[in-house]
């Protein structure tokens, strides 16, 4: 039951989190509920990743995730990818990892900031090869209308 | 898909004779506008080839980096135009790059004429931000949302939606006095630390954990926008306007870390050491 009402609470915070990200970037009012779907998937995801694997693989699969929701629905609601990726992106972004670095640095545990500064330049990495990886996808793919001609058997006709 | 806008390409170009000059000076604002806030080098180039291919430019070349356009063409009638566009870096307004793009792609359906479409771009560009009282809502609850999801608890949460709320109220100041990205970011990171230092300093009957509180509230400084575009940037084999945004965004980090740590070292040397 708790471990429930814990989903729930990550789930709101994530959604609402991401949609006040969304504003502070100005975008456009009709792509909120959009945005806060794509960061809470993200987040889930990351969520879910955390129990088996590393910071920086978890942090991986989320980025895959939230790119991939986003260029779907950059082709469905036909506007620029970067409105989704970038608010949806941002529960994932390694500011604990950055503080943390500083944090040991002004206090001289030197050793310590090093262990957290590359902690959080393998999660940025992480999600650098996210995003790489997803935006290679072929534009194609994400088009209803290139699969339906592939499986009618008509791709040599089409103009892609 | 090319055989729609064949076609109405042809009914448009008929009832409108279109100079080149023209075509190519919406081209080069729209690409302005997207470049300047916040649209990925490909977006640019690829919105300058659609305004110029549905008016049958054949002869362009466009060259986009982050901080300028170099746009050449020419004609059957060997007229030559050319035209290079300084952009500096400046905020980033992701409702107009959203607004852009739908204007060009109506353009590249013919649905919409030159005149036309330049005044729309116009209106375009007026597009206020967000209004300040709602953006510095939203940096609260969006700060007080990422603490909660690093394990902070209930209180901690809701000390951290003030500190963020607060730290846009300077945000939104610096905006208006035009200060440097440096100063708002490095007195940002400050301002984050000792408002979190004060907090800790209030006898709170729950426990309060000075690092969960400047991690939830620094969020709403950290480049997203330039961040993530250097690196689809990067992606896209564009490699100097990558290495430009990110080297932007980096140096924020930089700036929000060199605030942070200036106040706990002067705290530090204060108490002697002694950390709460």
């Amino acid at each position: 039951m708790d471990l429930i009402g814990d989903i729930i609470i990550n789930m709101f915070c994530s959604f609402l989190g991401t949609i006040a990200f969304s504003v502070l970037f100005n975008v456009p009012k009709r792509f909120y509920i959009c945005c806060g779907f794509t960061g809470m998937a993200g987040w889930l995801c990351y969520l879910i990743c955390i129990n088996g694997a590393s910071v920086s693989t978890s942090t991986f699969f989320g980025t895959v995730l939230v790119v991939l929701m986003s260029r779907i629905l950059a082709v469905w609601k036909k506007c620029p990818i970067t409105v989704f990726l970038v608010s949806g992106i941002f529960p994932l972004i390694p500011g604990a990892g950055v503080y943390y670095t500083v944090y040991n640095v002004v206090q001289g545990n030197l050793a310590e900031a090093a262990g957290r500064g590359i902690g959080a330049i393998k999660v940025a990495f992480a999600i650098v090869l996210g995003i790489v990886f997803v935006v290679s996808i072929p534009k194609q793919w994400f088009q209803v209308n290139y699969w339906r001609s592939r499986f009618r058997g008509a791709s040599e006709n089409s103009d892609l | 898909m090319d055989d729609r806008i064949d076609c109405t390409t042809d009914k448009k170009a008929q009832d409108e004779s279109v100079d080149m000059r023209d075509v190519l000076d919406l081209a080069m604002n729209m690409g302005r506008v997207l470049l300047k806030n916040g649209a990925e080098i490909f977006r640019v180039e690829e919105t300058i080839d659609h305004v110029c291919g549905r008016y049958k430019i054949g002869d362009v070349e466009s060259f986009v980096m982050s901080n300028g356009i170099f746009i050449t063409a020419r004609d059957e009638t060997e007229d030559i135009y050319a035209k290079v566009k300084h952009i500096p870096i400046s905020g980033f307004h992701l409702g107009i790059v959203t607004e852009v793009n739908d204007l060009s792609r109506e353009i590249s359906a013919g649905k919409i004429g030159l005149k036309e479409a330049r005044m729309r771009l116009e209106e375009i560009e007026k597009m206020p931000p967000k209004r300040g009282r709602f953006r510095i809502l939203a940096a609260g609850i969006g700060s007080g949302c990422f603490c909660y999801l690093l394990q902070a608890n209930f209180w901690e949460s809701m000390i951290a939606v003030l500190i963020g709320c607060l730290l846009y109220v300077f945000v939104i100041f610096a905006e208006n006095h035009r200060l440097t990205k440096i100063i708002t970011n490095i007195v940002g990171g400050g301002f984050i630390t000792v408002m979190a230092l004060l907090a800790l300093s209030i006898p709170w009957p729950f426990p309060v954990r000075m690092d969960k509180l400047i991690i939830g509230s620094i969020l709403p400084l950290v480049p997203g926008v330039a961040f993530v575009n250097s690196i689809r940037d990067i992606a896209n084999s564009d490699f100097i306007s990558g290495i430009v945004r990110i080297v932007d965004a980096l140096l924020v980090f930089v700036y929000i870390a060199i605030g942070v740590g200036f106040v706990l070292g002067c705290y530090n040397k204060i108490t002697g050491g002694g950390w709460i």
